[in-house]
C-alpha cells in the first residue's frame, strides 16, 4: 500500500473532454501512475459511439483501502481536469461542489449540427464560480506552437501533475511516458509534459 | 420590390408545389439548395433563410408588376395588350448564314451578333440544344457560338441558370435572350440583385421571345424518341394557323404530328401565364405568321432596343417593314386573349377574383378589364 | 506478463483475457462488438507465445462453432461477444446444450451494454442463458472476472455444458488493480476427436443433438448438478448483520454500487447485502436461507429483473414460509429495467425504502450549478473529419433527390449507422441487426407488383459485408430483388477499433491473410458491380444515378476509400491544406446559409462568430478537401500541402 496520503478517501478525479482529444490515453497514464504509487484505482471512460465527436468523460477513483466503482457520485468530484470549456462546465453541473479544484484548457471545440456555442467568457466565469480554485492552461495553443494539436493531452498531464492535487510525482510519470512512446516521439512528449508543468506553475 | 419576407419553403409551397413553375431557371445556381435536373426543379437540402432571392426573383412568386415596369421603362404597368411599346415592325435578317439557321427571320441572332461585334456586349445568355435536343442555358461569346444557339427548342430550358453562373466579380457586358417568364425574372433581379451573382447592371440588352407555351423536357423527350432519333433532328417548328401541327425536321425527312398529340407534354404552369410577348424586354421578337414566312414580328420597347435596330438597319444586316394593320390587330387580339385566359385560369384556381396568385402591383382598373368576358 | 502475484491496472476485458489464458485455453474466437472487443485483441497479442489459435471470425455464430469444434476435440476454448452476438449464435447454442461440450470446457463471455452506449439496442443476455439451461456467472470487478473465467472451465467440464460469464460495459471497460495468477505450463496441447469405438467414452464420440427427448432430460440433470456446485461457491457472499432490516440481493457491477450506497448512507448496521456471483441456476438453498432472515428485500441488478423474478419464483415455491416478505426492485419501480444502474440510483432507492434523507452537496451550490449548465450545448456524435462516409452520404443524398422518386437507404451497423442522423443527412431510414440493411432491402425490392417504384439502397460496411450480408446478397440475386447494395469499404472494422477482417489481408495476430476479394465475390454471385471513390463526388453521384436508373435486379457499388483514422495510424496524410477565402464566403446570407457548417457538418469546419463566416478549425481539419467541392461560392480553397 502507498505511503503517500490521500486528501480524501476515496478521491475522485474527472477528466472531461470531446471525443478525439486523447482523454482515454490521459486517464490510462494517470491510472498507471497511481497504481505505481501503490493505490487502489478504478478508471472508467465512456467509449465507442460517444467518441465520434461526442462528450467523453473519464472517472478515476483512488483509494488506499479498497476498490470502488469508478463513476463519481453526483456532487462528489475532487478534481476536474477539463480538456474543453463547456465539457468542464457540464462535468461541474453534475459532479461539482464548493470544494472542487478545476484545471481547464479554455479552447472551444464547436459541436456539429449548428448548436450555438455560448460566449466563452461566460463559460469561464461560470467555471470559476462553481469551483474553489480554477486554473486556465492554454494547452491547445502551446500544442499548435509545438506543431501538432496532438500534444494537448500530454501538456495537460504535465499541468495535472505539476498542480500537485494528486499523489503523483513527475518521477513516477516519466517512466510511464518512456514505456509508451518510442524514440523520437518520446522527446516531443517529454517536452510537452514539461511545458504543462511550466504552464500550471504560472497560471 | 416584393416586400414579402419569403424564402425557399414558400417558393416550393406557393410556386413549385402549386404547379406554377415555368422552368425559367431564376432560382437555381445562385442557390446551392435548388438545382434543375431533367426538366424539374429539385431541392437538395432545406434552407433556413426567411427572406431569399429564390423567392424574390421567381416570376411566379408574388410580383409587383408596377415596380418592375418602373424599373425597366420608368412608367407603371399599363393596360396595353402587348405591353409597353415604342415601335412594332416586321423584321428579317439579311445575313444569309444566320437566316438559314434562324427559326423565322433570324432577327435575334443578327442583333446579338451585331451587339457582340460592336462590343456593346461581351457575352450572350442563350439556349442551346445538345445532341439529344435537350435545351440548356448557354453563354455565347462569339458569332459561331451564337449560331449554335439559333432555332427554337419549344421547351423550358432553365436558361437563366447560365446567367447566374457568371461569377460575382465578372464585369462582362451581358445580353440575355428569354421567354416572358425569364424576362420578368430579370426585371425582378435588376430591382433586387443577389450579392453573390454578377451585378445585373451589366445586363445591357434583353431580348424577349413571343411564347404560347413551353414543353416539359422530362416528359416530352421520351415522346420525341418515339418519333425519331433526336440526334438526327435539325429543327422544330409550329407553323401558324391554319396549320395545326408540330413539325420535326430531321436530316432525312420531316415528321408532322397534330398539336393535340403534343398537348400532354406542355408545362401545365403555362396556363397561368399572361405574357405572350415578353413585356419587360428591350426588344421582343416572334414569328410574323404563315402569311409572312421568313419574317419576324418585332416589338421595340426601349431606347436601347431602338438604337440597336437602327444600327442594324444602317449596317444593312436587317430589313424592316411596317407591320400591316391587320397583322397588328391580330397580334393584339391574340395577346389579350392570352391575358384573359390566364386571368380565368388563375381565378379559377384561387376561387377569388381578387387573388391573382403571382400577379400583384396592378394599378386601378387593369385587372377589372381582364375579368370582363 | 509472467509475474504471478504482480498487481497491474487492467480493464475488465483484459482481465477476462488473462483469465482465459491462465485457464490454458487453446482456441479463442470472437467478432468485434463493443463492449467486448478488447478481449480477443488481448489474447491475440500473446497467442503465439501461449500456443493459442486466436481468430476474428466473420460473425458470432461461426465464432461459437469454431470454439465448439475445439472443445469437442479436447482443447479448452473461449468466445467473447456483445449482447447481440448471443442472438446471432443462438441457433448453434440451442443445439450445443443438447450435445454438450467435449472433454475440454467451453466458456463464453458476453458483455451487455446497459444504456446502449455503444449499441443499437439494449438487451439483457442472461435470459438467453436461462432459456438455454446453461450455467451463468456474473463478475463484480475485473479481478473477479479473471477468477470466474478460470473457474468457469471447471464448471463447464464438471457439468459438460457451455458456461457463460456475463459482464457489462462498466466491468469490461473499468480499469482497476488486478493480481496476476500463474500462467499454465507450456505443455503440448493435444487435440483429438474421440474415436467412434472409444470404449471408455461411449457418450463422447459424437456431438449430435438428436433424438431430443433423450438429450433434453440429461440437460436438466446437468443444470441441477451445476446448482449443487453453486450452493458452495465462494463467489456468492454476504456482508452485513445476521438479521438485516433490509436485505439487498445484487450481482455484477451493481455490487459496488450497493456497498458504496450503504456506506454513503451509513446504513451498514441494518442493511445486509447478498451478492450472487452465480446467477443461474440460483443457489436456492443459500438464497432461501437469507430470505428467512429478513422481511424486506431490494433487488439491484442491471436491466431485466432477472434475479428478481427468479428469486420471487423461488419465494413463491417456498410459501407459506415466505409470505411476510416485501419485495422491492424493478417491479416496484424503485429501479428501472433499462439503462445503467449507479451508486446514486441505489442511494435514491434506499432513501425511499429506509425513509432517510441524503444531500450530496450544498443546496445553494446545487441550484447555481443547475442554472449554469443551461448554456452548455448538446454535443451530438459526428463522423470524424475526413471520413469517407460523409462523402458517400452526400453523393447518395444528391442522387436520390435528383432522381425524385423518394428513394431511401436501409441502414446497418457501423460508423455509417450515423446515416439516420444529421451527420449522414438523415438518409438511412431503417436500422436493425448486422446485415439487416441488405435483408430489408431485399424485401422492399420485391414490391413492384404492389405499385412500389421508390429506389431502394442498402448500406453495409466492409466488415459487416463478410459478417452477415453475403446470404442477403445471394438471396437478392436469386429472388431477383431490385435494390442497390452500397458497400462502404474503408479497410477497417472501424467503429469497434479497427480490427482486421477478410478484406484487409491481416489476421488477428498481425500475420498476413488471404484477401477474400469483395468485387469478385459479388460478381460471382451474379450482381452488377461498380467501384467508386466517394471523394470523387461527381463520378460517384453519376454512378449512383446511372445505377438507380437501371431499375432492376441486385446491383452493387463498392465505395472504396480508407478510413481517416486508419490513415492516421498508418501515417498516411491527406494531400491538402484548407482555408476559407473570407471575401468569397457568404456565411449565413442568402445563397449559402452556412451550407458547410450547418449541413455538411464536418468537425474541421467552424463558424467564425465575429464575421459570421466559415473557417477551418486547424486542430481538427485533416485536409481531405471535401468541403471545397461543396462550397457554392468556391470560397474554400485547397492547396497542395507541403510535406512535413
Amino acid at each position: 500500500m502507498s505511503r503517500k496520503t490521500l486528501r480524501k478517501e476515496p478521491f475522485n478525479l474527472i477528466i472531461s473532454g470531446v471525443g478525439g482529444q486523447g482523454n482515454v490515453l490521459l486517464s490510462a497514464f494517470v491510472g498507471a501512475a497511481l497504481l505505481n504509487e501503490g493505490f487502489m484505482v478504478s478508471v472508467a471512460d465512456t467509449f465507442g459511439v460517444s467518441q465520434r465527436g461526442g462528450s467523453v468523460t473519464s472517472h478515476i477513483k483512488i483509494s488506499k483501502k479498497t476498490l470502488y466503482s469508478s463513476v463519481t457520485l453526483d456532487g462528489k468530484a475532487d478534481v476536474i481536469l477539463g480538456m474543453e470549456p463547456v465539457e468542464t462546465l457540464r462535468a461541474l453541473g453534475e459532479f461539482g461542489n464548493p470544494h472542487v479544484v478545476v484545471i481547464v484548457n479554455p479552447r472551444p471545440i464547436y459541436p456539429s449540427g449548428g448548436a450555438t456555442y455560448p460566449d466563452l467568457d461566460k463559460v469561464k466565469q461560470a467555471i470559476t464560480k462553481l469551483s474553489s480554485k480554477t486554473k486556465f492552461v492554454n494547452a491547445t495553443e502551446e500544442a499548435l506552437k509545438m506543431g501538432n494539436p496532438i500534444y494537448t493531452n500530454i501538456i495537460l498531464l504535465g499541468s495535472l501533475v505539476g498542480a500537485e492535487v494528486l499523489p503523483i510525482s513527475k518521477e513516477t510519470m516519466i517512466p510511464i511516458l518512456e514505456e509508451r512512446f518510442p524514440g523520437k516521439l518520446l522527446d516531443a512528449n517529454i517536452k510537452a509534459f514539461g511545458k504543462g508543468m511550466e504552464l500550471i506553475a504560472n497560471a | 420590390m416584393s416586400n414579402y419576407r419569403k424564402g425557399a419553403r414558400e417558393l416550393f409551397e406557393e410556386v413549385i408545389d402549386q404547379g406554377l413553375c415555368t422552368g425559367c431557371g431564376a432560382c437555381v445556381t445562385a442557390c446551392p439548395y435548388i438545382v434543375a435536373y431533367e426538366g424539374r426543379i429539385v431541392v437538395l437540402d432545406k434552407c433556413t433563410i426567411a427572406d431569399g432571392h429564390c423567392y424574390k426573383h421567381c416570376p411566379r412568386a408574388h410580383t409587383n408588376m408596377n415596380a418592375v415596369s418602373e424599373k425597366i421603362f420608368g412608367v407603371p404597368y399599363g393596360d396595353g395588350e402587348v405591353g409597353h411599346a415604342l415601335d412594332i415592325h416586321m423584321v428579317k435578317s439579311k445575313d444569309a448564314e444566320i437566316k438559314e439557321k434562324g427559326q423565322d427571320g433570324g432577327t435575334v441572332t443578327t442583333l446579338l451578333a451585331l451587339a457582340l461585334e460592336e462590343e456593346m456586349i461581351d457575352v450572350a445568355v442563350c439556349t442551346k440544344m445538345d445532341e439529344e435536343k435537350i435545351a440548356r442555358g448557354y453563354l455565347a461569346r462569339s458569332r459561331a457560338e451564337l449560331l449554335e444557339c439559333a432555332g427554337s427548342s419549344y421547351e423550358a430550358s432553365f436558361a437563366l441558370e447560365a446567367y447566374r453562373s457568371i461569377p460575382k466579380e465578372n464585369t462582362e457586358k451581358v445580353a440575355i435572350v428569354g421567354l416572358g417568364c425569364q424576362v420578368e425574372a430579370l426585371g425582378k433581379i435588376k430591382s433586387d440583385p443577389a450579392k453573390n451573382s454578377a451585378n445585373p447592371d451589366n445586363i445591357k440588352l434583353t431580348l424577349g421571345l413571343f411564347c404560347g407555351w413551353a414543353l416539359r423536357p422530362d416528359i416530352f423527350h421520351p415522346y420525341l424518341k418515339e418519333l425519331c432519333d433526336p440526334s438526327q433532328a435539325v429543327k422544330f417548328d409550329i407553323p401558324h394557323t391554319p396549320h395545326y401541327t408540330f413539325d420535326v425536321y430531321t436530316k432525312s425527312d420531316t415528321k408532322s404530328v397534330s398539336l393535340d398529340d403534343i398537348r400532354p407534354y406542355i408545362n401545365p404552369a403555362c396556363q397561368y401565364c399572361w405574357d405572350m410577348t415578353a413585356e419587360f424586354s428591350d426588344i421582343s421578337i416572334g414569328s410574323a405568321g404563315s402569311r409572312f414566312p421568313g419574317w419576324n414580328t418585332v416589338i421595340v420597347r426601349t431606347k436601347t432596343g431602338s438604337d440597336l435596330v437602327k444600327l442594324a438597319k444602317a449596317k444593312g444586316i436587317l430589313e424592316t417593314q411596317a407591320l400591316p394593320g391587320q397583322r397588328l390587330a391580330h397580334l393584339k387580339t391574340m395577346a389579350l386573349k392570352r391575358k384573359k385566359t390566364a386571368f380565368k385560369n388563375i381565378t379559377d384556381k384561387t376561387g377569388d377574383k381578387k387573388d391573382l396568385l403571382y400577379v400583384g402591383g396592378l394599378s386601378e382598373g387593369i385587372a377589372d378589364k381582364l375579368s370582363e368576358g | 506478463m509472467n509475474k504471478p502475484g504482480a498487481i497491474v491496472l487492467l480493464m475488465g476485458n483484459e482481465a477476462v483475457a488473462r483469465g482465459a489464458i491462465e485457464a490454458g485455453i487453446g482456441v479463442a474466437a470472437a467478432y468485434p462488438g463493443s463492449p467486448s472487443s478488447e478481449v480477443l485483441t488481448t489474447i491475440a497479442g500473446v497467442a503465439k507465445q501461449m500456443n493459442i489459435h486466436a481468430e476474428w471470425s466473420v460473425n458470432e455464430k461461426v465464432a461459437m462453432e469454431v470454439a465448439g469444434g475445439a472443445s469437442f476435440a479436447g482443447i479448452r476454448s473461449f468466445c467473447a461477444m456483445k449482447q447481440n452476438g448471443a442472438n446471432v449464435a443462438a441457433d448453434f447454442l440451442v443445439n450445443a446444450n443438447m450435445t454438450g461440450v467435449g472433454d475440454a470446457g467451453m466458456v463464453v463471455f458476453i458483455s451487455d451494454d446497459p444504456g446502449g452506449m455503444t449499441s443499437n439496442n439494449e438487451e439483457d443476455s442472461r435470459t438467453i442463458t436461462k432459456w438455454l439451461d446453461n450455467p451463468l456467472l456474473e463478475p463484480s470487478s475485473a479481478q473477479e472476472a479473471k477468477e470466474m473465467i478460470k473457474w468457469a472451465y471447471e464448471v463447464s467440464e464438471a457439468v459438460n455444458l457451455v458456461t457463460f460469464v456475463r459482464g457489462v460495459t462498466r466491468i469490461s471497460y473499468t480499469k482497476s488493480n488486478v493480481v496476476l495468477g500463474e500462467l499454465p505450463e507450456k505443455k503440448e496441447k493435444k487435440a483429438f476427436f474421440p474415436d467412434l469405438w472409444d470404449m471408455y467414452n461411449p457418450k463422447k464420440s459424437k456431438f449430435t443433438s438428436g433424438p431430443f427427448p433423450i438429450f433434453h432430460k440429461p440437460l436438466h440433470e446437468k443444470l441441477e448438478k451445476a446448482r449443487e456446485i453453486f450452493e458452495r461457491s465462494t463467489f456468492n457472499q454476504y456482508m452485513g448483520p445476521e438479521h438485516p432490516e433490509l436485505l439487498i440481493i445484487t450481482c455484477g457491477a451493481c455490487t459496488s454500487y450497493c456497498t458504496e450506497a450503504v456506506d454513503e448512507l451509513k446504513a451498514g448496521e441494518w442493511v445486509g447485502i447478498l451478492k450472487l456471483g452465480t446467477t443461474w441456476p440460483l443457489p436456492e438453498k443459500l438464497v432461501a436461507k437469507h430470505l428467512s432472515t429478513t422481511k424486506t428485500v431490494l433487488f439491484v441488478e442491471e436491466m431485466d429483473p432477472f434475479v428478481e423474478r427468479n428469486v420471487m419464483e423461488l419465494a413463491a415455491s417456498l410459501l407459506p414460509a415466505t409470505c411476510d416478505l416485501t419485495f422491492y426492485g424493478k417491479r416496484s419501480g424503485h429501479l428501472a429495467p433499462y439503462n445503467e444502474q449507479s451508486t446514486n440510483l441505489v442511494i435514491d432507492a434506499l432513501v425511499d425504502i429506509l425513509g432517510t434523507t441524503y444531500q450530496a452537496r450544498d443546496l445553494s451550490y446545487d441550484e447555481e450549478a443547475k442554472k449554469a449548465i443551461q448554456i452548455v450545448p448538446h454535443r451530438p456524435i459526428n463522423m470524424c473529419a475526413g471520413c469517407p462516409h460523409r462523402a458517400t452520404f452526400w453523393a447518395v443524398k444528391k442522387a436520390l433527390q435528383l432522381d425524385g422518386r423518394k428513394g431511401f437507404v436501409c441502414g446497418d451497423i457501423g460508423c455509417y449507422a450515423m446515416g439516420f442522423t444529421g451527420p449522414g443527412f438523415f438518409q438511412s431510414r431503417t436500422m436493425h441487426a448486422m446485415g439487416s440493411g441488405a435483408g430489408v432491402a431485399n424485401g422492399l425490392g420485391n414490391l413492384r407488383q404492389f405499385g412500389f417504384d421508390q429506389p431502394v439502397l442498402a448500406m453495409t460496411g466492409d466488415s459487416t459485408f463478410y459478417h452477415a450480408v453475403l446470404p442477403a446478397l445471394v438471396n437478392g440475386v436469386y429472388n431477383n430483388s431490385s435494390f442497390i447494395l452500397l458497400i462502404l469499404d474503408n479497410s477497417a472494422t472501424a467503429m469497434t477499433g479497427f480490427q482486421p477482417h477478410p478484406g484487409t489481408g491481416l489476421l488477428a495476430t498481425g500475420d498476413p491473410a488471404k484477401v477474400v476479394d469483395m468485387e469478385a465475390v459479388c460478381r460471382a454471385m451474379g450482381a452488377d458491380v461498380r467501384v467508386c471513390d466517394p471523394f470523387d463526388l461527381e463520378d460517384t453521384t453519376k454512378a449512383l444515378l446511372s445505377m438507380i436508373k437501371k431499375d432492376g435486379g441486385t446491383r452493387v457499388i463498392i465505395m472504396r476509400h480508407m478510413c481517416q483514422l486508419v490513415k492516421a495510424r498508418r501515417k498516411i496524410s491527406n494531400k491538402y491544406r484548407m482555408y476559407v477565402d473570407r471575401e468569397r464566403c457568404l456565411g449565413d446570407t442568402c445563397g449559402c446559409d452556412n451550407l458547410c457548417t450547418r449541413i455538411l457538418g464536418c468537425p474541421g469546419l467552424m463558424v467564425d462568430r465575429e464575421i459570421s463566416k466559415a473557417a477551418i478549425d486547424e486542430a481538427l481539419c485533416v485536409g481531405c478537401g471535401l468541403c471545397a467541392d461543396i462550397c457554392p461560392s468556391s470560397a474554400i480553397i485547397r492547396e497542395e500541402a507541403s510535406d512535413e
